[in-house]
């Protein structure tokens, strides 16, 4: 491993820029997201930030069964995206569609269709420290050696 | 004329929108006070209305149909709150025109329902063209 | 309709400042704003497709995910009008418990709206007071019903849970801390110069406008009108006395200000079930039958209404929710909204209305 790759990997390991998108959740786990960001989690000790802009964002959290509003421009979304990224899904909806998923819905999941998801965090909602703890279980596994790998 | 980079066509959801149980309810009466097809006045609705405005509606009219009652005539027969600031169908200039008419029908002597009648073919021609 | 506009400038679906999509394109002359229009569709589940046709125990589940952040309140109102429909008695406990956790629902979401417009204009440091503020109360909320959002607590003929050992102690403690904090946090708000200049006389919403729009809450509450408070009408609020908070002011800083008030306000409703609280049962049972209603009541955003059929087995088939978000968005965009100076207040107004999308498409 060059000196540069160390570089590489000790700075990404430190700053983790999150975007969370709503494809047509409950709102639910878009207030569980924004928990994280009290003072009682602190998500930036952890060096997480929240920017919601996805063009300087590494990790993208999906929230919600995905909706038809959403067809195409999820997927601009995450081309907006500059490598490496990834993507969470966040509750049970982009999974399964949680209890959405039922006959006359408008809703069509799972987000794994639309985008390629690297975690899922199951829960309805899920509680902000499960969601903390897979950002940060996720992150060195896509961002680690992210130049060898690729190679 | 400008166009948005992102626009996708709404009329779809918009549609969805008006299919909810009281929407329904209302655009049947609407149609049915009006005397046109359900299919003409969803159509306006959507070309005229923003899905904010959509989502609105009901609440907008049971409002509308509250106030109706203590409007002057013939605005009230004619439902000119209704149909310019609780359901903006039409224009309020347009409608004031059209309470003008009516008003000047009913002075030469014409019959109140006559005149009022007579209205409502002047809104539902602007609905319908 | 389409028409031609000098400048058109699109905000959002994902923006840094709004928690959920929407689409809102202001028509500007320069930088203030004429006319706004707004597209949603990015939320549109079309929960009461889903509701038709079936049993009232699953459309329990789904009412309470119409939105996440009052779900106690969705939950709250279907019952009820099932309640009222089939005439199923509740145990004096029982409703007043729903009241505890109501309330509890309320403080959370009021102090969570405020957080996101001092997040907006910038004033991070009250931003995150708020927000810790509001992990205490939703501690109280899950030590009480056993989960932060979306707990089911509210079923036919009672509440599912008791207060357990030192239950309502620790509430007691925990109110005490919320309201010296919360009236420290007011005081900040109330005087801040900055936060004045960015609130007070911007998007201002007159009585008649909010009232042609069916503005209904916090929202109606700022631009002086006090009756539209249901929870006058709510026959447990009523034994309990209280009345509603209102300015008159109708800008952004009233909303807000009512808001924080209102905690305030919750804080006190609390403490009042708490010393009326009596030993007792708290579930009779019951089973919805047949039957239609129209019931309504107060949402932390204001009026919900329910409208609901069913058959003898209990299954709904016919069912109309009206969220309180619907009449205060479109309130907001299209009253508040035009005359505003600048787009950044544009996002700041849009928050100040507290929008619930979630809400608004279900």
């Amino acid at each position: 491993m060059t000196l540069l790759q160390a570089v590489k990997n000790f700075v990404r390991s430190k700053s983790i820029h999150v975007c969370y998108v709503d494809v047509g959740s409950c709102n639910g786990c878009d207030i569980e997201v924004l928990a994280c960001l009290s003072p009682r989690y602190d998500i930036e000790q952890y060096g997480i930030y929240v920017h919601n802009n996805p063009r300087e964002a590494d990790i993208l959290l999906v929230i919600g069964a995905f909706t038809p509003g959403w067809e195409d421009k999820l997927r601009m979304i995450w081309e907006k995206i500059p490598d490496p990224k990834a993507a969470i899904a966040i509750g049970n909806c982009p999974i399964s569609g949680c209890l959405f998923d039922r006959p006359h819905t408008l809703i069509d999941p799972p987000a794994a269709k639309h985008i390629p998801i690297a975690a899922q965090v199951p829960g309805c909602p899920p509680r902000p420290t499960e969601i903390i703890s897979a950002v940060l279980s996720v992150a060195p596994l896509v961002f680690r050696d992210y130049e060898v790998a690729k190679r | 004329m400008s166009g948005y980079l992102y626009q996708n066509d709404l009329s779809s959801m918009k549609l969805a929108i008006l299919a909810s149980t009281r929407h329904d309810r209302m655009v049947r009466e609407i149609a049915s006070e009006l005397g046109i097809p359900q299919i003409r006045l969803r159509k306006r609705m959507m070309d005229r209305f923003d899905m904010l405005l959509l989502e609105n509606l009901p609440a907008r009219y049971e409002q509308g149909m509250r106030e109706r009652e203590q409007a002057p005539r013939p605005g009230r027969e004619l439902g000119a709150g209704i149909y310019t600031r609780a359901v903006p169908l039409i224009l309020e200039d347009d409608m004031d025109a059209i309470a003008g008419k009516v008003r000047l029908m009913i002075a030469e002597g014409r019959p109140h329902e006559e005149a009022v009648e007579a209205g409502r073919a002047m809104i539902r021609e602007l609905i319908t063209r | 309709m389409k028409r031609t506009v000098d400048v058109s400038i699109p905000l959002g679906p994902v923006h840094p400042c709004f928690k959920e999509p929407a689409r809102i394109k202001c028509e500007t002359r320069g930088e203030y704003v004429i006319a706004a229009e707004v597209e949603l569709g990015y939320m549109k589940k079309g929960i009461e497709r889903i509701m038709r046709g079936r049993p009232w125990q699953e459309v329990m589940f789904l009412a309470e995910r119409v939105c996440g952040i009052c779900s106690v309140i969705h939950n709250m109102v279907y019952i009820e009008a099932l309640e009222a429909m089939t005439s199923i008695p509740v145990p004096e406990r029982a409703a007043l418990l729903r009241v505890i956790v109501n309330e509890l629902d309320r403080m959370q979401s009021h102090i969570l709206a405020n957080f996101s417009y001092c997040y907006t204009i910038e004033h991070e440091t009250l931003a995150m007071y708020l927000l810790d503020i509001r992990e205490r109360v939703m501690d109280e909320l899950e030590r009480i019903t056993g989960a932060r959002v979306t707990c089911a607590y509210i079923v036919p003929g009672g509440v599912r849970f008791d207060l357990r050992g030192e239950d309502d102690l620790h509430l007691r403690a925990a109110l005490a801390i919320i309201e010296e904090e919360m009236t420290r946090y007011l005081q900040m708000f109330a005087t801040g110069p900055l936060i004045a200049l960015r609130s007070r006389g911007i998007g201002i919403l007159t009585k008649d406008a909010a009232r042609e729009a069916g503005a209904v809450g916090p929202t109606a509450r700022a631009s002086g009108m006090p009756e539209t408070d249901r929870r006058l009408r709510h026959p447990t609020y009523q034994k309990i006395g209280f009345s509603p908070v209102s300015r008159d002011e109708g800008d952004n800083y009233a909303r807000i200000m009512v808001r924080f008030e209102e905690v305030l306000a919750s804080i006190g409703i609390i403490r009042t079930c708490l010393d009326l609280l009596q030993p007792g049962p708290i579930r009779g049972g019951g089973i919805p039958g047949a039957g239609e209603i129209a019931y309504s009541g107060e949402a932390p955003r204001g009026e919900l209404s329910y409208f609901i059929r069913t058959d003898e087995a209990g299954r709904v088939l016919d069912i109309s929710i009206q969220t309180p978000s619907i009449m205060n968005i479109e309130a907001c965009c299209h009253a508040m909204l035009v005359g505003v100076a600048s787009l950044a207040d544009v996002s700041s107004t849009f928050v100040s209305a507290d929008p619930c999308i979630a809400c608004t498409e279900r």
